[in-house]
């Protein structure tokens, strides 16, 4: 690895780090559910992936056109999202396929 | 009055305390056991009201009646093929928006319907004010306000739900609109249902035509079995709309379904069902301690300091009553011994049985701690989220968050029991990741291994003993991990089950609730292990202890032991004789006497070892184990450390001419092994890897039969000792070639 692919790297990983710590950098976020770094309210836009996961998804309440409220971004990874009243624990896979616009 | 029996479902959303209601009806008037060819648990109960016979059933949590996941089909079938009288549907009065989708379901499927309202506590004190009557009204459906938790409330809702089931009303399917598009299709596909009596047995027209749109798989293989044709025609139908709608809309008739019956609920609630006194957008105490405990940096640290706490407790609250237990099936032994004339049958009772099945009743006050404090961990809701927090490391390797449990408790803090953690693995839905885990949890270093590797460490790597430990407890996760990826990529290959789950809000457990759940597993424990573990332990000792020695060598041991008594006085014969260990001490004479003896007892006992089924097996594999630096005395052990891997210590114990040695009292043991030409650090490392990763103890296997099968159970076992001996050979290899 040359020294400017790590430099590359390091500063792609920093950047990274930058986005999750900086709120304002996440305002008006749309996009995936998984890339939204900022525990708030979302409006969930579209479902995608399998037809029988988003389902499952829909009758949890995870709607297009529903609000709800992240409440631990991990970034890139899990989160809890608070809908209906309740809370739900959702992977990457899931959360990938969850467009979500910030309210 | 009628006095005909009445049954009863309990059906509602995991966590909106269905079980907590069914203990606190039926008490301990339960029957736990498994629906056909799955592992959901179905649990029946009974009780009387009024002189009614009450038989109650507690479903699996649903969130929906669409055949999504195991729970949901079979929540969906007990009330197709068993009709309970009345359906007692238990909503959350907290979570009420979320709960009522289920009962639009209900409504749809025209069963008879009564609904409790529970935690109506929580709900006040979140603020919210559910009028009930109103509600009532609103469905056309009894509703009775209750708290699970403290019996409030559950008298007036049995009462109410007799009195729906002795009534004469006809349940229909409730007509909820789906917007014009589909209700178009859905009064079509009924018109074409009805002309058939298309599947009326079981459900409505509506129903089916519902589920037809929902494209639930479990409906359409249905349909194709009653009528083909029909079939066909209906899946025509609906397939038009389908991809209509995913064209124009990028959406399924199903998430149109779930919109339609979401807003028929809210505008229920709308109207004046239920008010917020706070802002309804305030985060409630629960979501608060998720963001501590569930933070991406703090959350793993607590986590680990919760688990290690429920591990020390386990343990160390456990020792007394293990210890208790130990010394009865001790003290039943002696007593045997002391009462039964010496010979087989005596033999076979105190190695055989008691040793035996007191090995497995030993563990119970360690399985009830164990489950006890699961219990605590699972009602309190905490569970939930370790299962959430690890998911992300487990996906990697092909398993769920929710198998973290199972590894802790078999042994992934070393110390644990591999039978717990494989009846553990019940939690997990997926049965893919559930066979990963199950196929997996007994890599980890158990209980029963730990005396085991003490005494080889102890032996071979005194000067780093704590090094050495905690080196192997973490070779035993990887080797654990690793394999389950192996097994998810190869036989087990299929995709993951996404993690979805929905958290419940942090409670305070009952007491009453968690004895419940912590004896009724300790039962299964019992139960399961217990049936099949007398007929194992018998097998394992007459391998060990047939086909005995030959007459004439059996002669040359009592001339040997005449000659050496008669060597000796009469009075230290004598004294010998009536010699008791508690009261005496004995001269230095009979003490040299009674050396001698046990030196010749030891020498007959190993030839007798030699000469056993099970000694002929150790001879018979000692070409092969040869390539991983065991000796036939080591095979023996091996073999007997499949009944429990403390046979080991006592087996070697055996092999070695040493007579019976204690587990905890292993060092002479060790010295021994150190002294032995046959081995040496490297064979201790092959030996310690090949002890750690091959076939499960007997218990294990059981158990592993009793949850998966018993093609799996012995699947564990070969794929278990190959992998096994295949790493010890590669240790011992590389190590003698390094020197």
């Amino acid at each position: 690895m040359t020294l400017k692919d790590l430099n590359k790297k390091c500063s792609c990983f920093a950047q990274r780090i930058q986005n999750c710590t900086k709120g304002e950098r996440c305002n008006k976020h749309h996009g995936p559910l998984s890339k939204n770094c900022q525990a708030g309210k979302v409006k969930i836009c579209k479902l995608t992936g399998d037809r029988r996961h988003c389902a499952r998804m829909a009758a949890l309440g995870v709607l297009p056109g529903a609000e709800a409220e992240l409440i631990c971004p991990q970034t890139g990874s899990q989160c809890l999202l608070k809908i209906h009243g309740g809370t739900l624990s959702l992977d990457q896979g899931t959360s990938d396929n969850i467009i979500v616009q910030s309210v | 009055m009628s006095t005909k029996p009445i049954t009863m479902a309990l059906a509602g959303n995991p966590n909106a305390g269905k079980t907590t209601l069914f203990n606190e009806l039926t008490g301990a008037r339960q029957h736990v056991g498994n629906y056909p060819g799955i592992t959901v648990d179905h649990k029946e109960g009974y009780f009387t009201h009024n002189n009614r016979e009450i038989t109650i059933t507690d479903l699996p949590g649903t969130y929906s009646l669409t055949a999504y996941s195991v729970e949901e089909v079979v929540a969906r079938d007990f009330l197709t093929s068993q009709k309970p009288d009345v359906v007692i549907n238990i909503v959350d009065a907290s979570n009420l928006e979320r709960n009522l989708y289920l009962t639009t379901q209900f409504l749809e499927m025209g069963v008879p319907l009564i609904i409790a309202l529970n935690m109506m506590d929580v709900a006040e004190d979140r603020g919210i004010e559910v009028r009930f009557k109103k509600l009532a009204d609103l469905l056309d459906v009894t509703v009775v306000p209750i708290v699970a938790r403290s019996g409030q409330g559950t008298d007036e809702l049995i009462r109410q739900a007799i009195k729906v089931a002795d009534s004469d009303k006809k349940w229909h399917s409730r007509d909820i609109s789906y917007g014009e598009d589909l209700d178009e299709v859905l009064m079509d596909s009924i018109t074409i249902i009805k002309e058939s009596s298309f599947l009326s047995e079981e459900y409505h027209a509506r129903f089916t035509a519902i589920k037809y749109l929902e494209h639930d798989d479990q409906m359409l293989s249905k349909g194709q079995e009653e009528n083909p044709t029909l079939a066909r025609k209906l899946e025509q139908t609906v397939g038009v709309i389908s991809d209509h709608l995913h064209k124009t809309m990028d959406a399924y008739p199903e998430a149109i379904i779930a919109d339609h019956r979401y807003g028929f609920i809210k505008a229920i609630i709308r109207q004046g069902v239920m008010t917020h006194k706070f802002d309804t957008d305030r985060l409630y105490t629960s979501d608060k301690i998720d963001k501590v405990l569930t933070n991406r940096l703090i959350g793993p640290v607590l986590m680990l300091a919760i688990l290690f706490g429920l591990y020390q407790f386990t343990f160390s609250w456990s020792e007394l009553p293990v210890a208790w237990m130990g010394n009865l099936f001790s003290w039943l032994g002696s007593m045997v011994e002391a009462t039964l004339p010496d010979g087989l049958v005596k033999s076979m009772i105190v190695s055989g049985v008691i040793d035996g099945v007191g090995g497995v009743l030993g563990f119970v006050p360690l399985i009830m701690f164990m489950f006890f404090g699961i219990s605590v961990l699972e009602d309190s809701g905490y569970l939930a989220r370790v299962a959430f927090m690890m998911d992300r490391i487990f996906h990697f390797f092909g398993l769920h968050g929710s198998s973290v449990m199972p590894f802790i408790v078999s042994g992934g803090i070393a110390g644990g029991c591999a039978v717990p953690g494989v009846m553990a693995t019940r939690t997990l839905r997926s049965p893919k990741e559930r066979m990963a885990t199950l196929l997996t949890v007994p890599f980890m270093n158990c209980g029963a291994k730990v005396p085991v590797l003490v005494l080889l460490i102890g032996a071979f790597f005194s000067d780093h003993k704590a090094l050495y430990m905690f080196l192997f407890t973490m070779l035993a996760w990887l080797v654990a991990l690793v394999t389950a990826k192996f097994l998810r990529m190869t036989i087990l290959r299929g995709e993951s089950t996404p993690f979805v789950m929905e958290l419940p809000p942090y409670r305070f457990p009952t007491l009453r609730g968690l004895l419940i759940h912590t004896w009724e597993r300790t039962w299964q424990y019992i139960k399961k292990a217990g049936t099949v573990i007398l007929g194992i332990s018998i097998l394992l000792w007459a391998m060990m202890t047939f086909p005995g020695l030959p007459q004439s060598e059996q002669d040359t041991f009592n001339t040997a032991r005449s000659n050496i008594t008669n060597s000796f006085p009469d009075a230290v014969q004598q004294e010998l004789t009536s010699f008791n260990k508690d009261t005496a001490e004995l001269s230095e004479k009979a003490a040299e006497l009674k050396d001698k003896l046990q030196v010749i007892d030891q020498e007959e006992s190993g030839l007798t070892l030699q000469n056993s089924i099970a000694g002929k097996i150790g001879i018979f594999f000692e070409p092969i184990s040869r390539y991983a630096g065991f000796d036939w005395k080591t095979n023996i052990a091996m073999l007997g450390g499949i009944a429990a891997k403390e046979v080991i210590i006592s087996t070697l114990g055996t092999v070695y001419s040493m007579g019976d040695v204690d587990a905890d009292d292993a060092s002479s043991l060790g010295e021994r092994l150190i002294n032995d030409p046959h081995w040496n650090s490297v064979v201790a490392v092959s030996a310690l890897i090949f002890i750690m990763f091959y076939a499960p103890c007997f218990v294990t296997v059981v158990c592993i039969a009793k949850e998966a099968s018993w093609k799996w159970a012995f699947f564990s076992m070969a794929f278990n000792t190959f992998f096994a001996f295949l790493a010890s050979v590669a240790v011992f290899q590389i190590g003698s070639f390094l020197g």
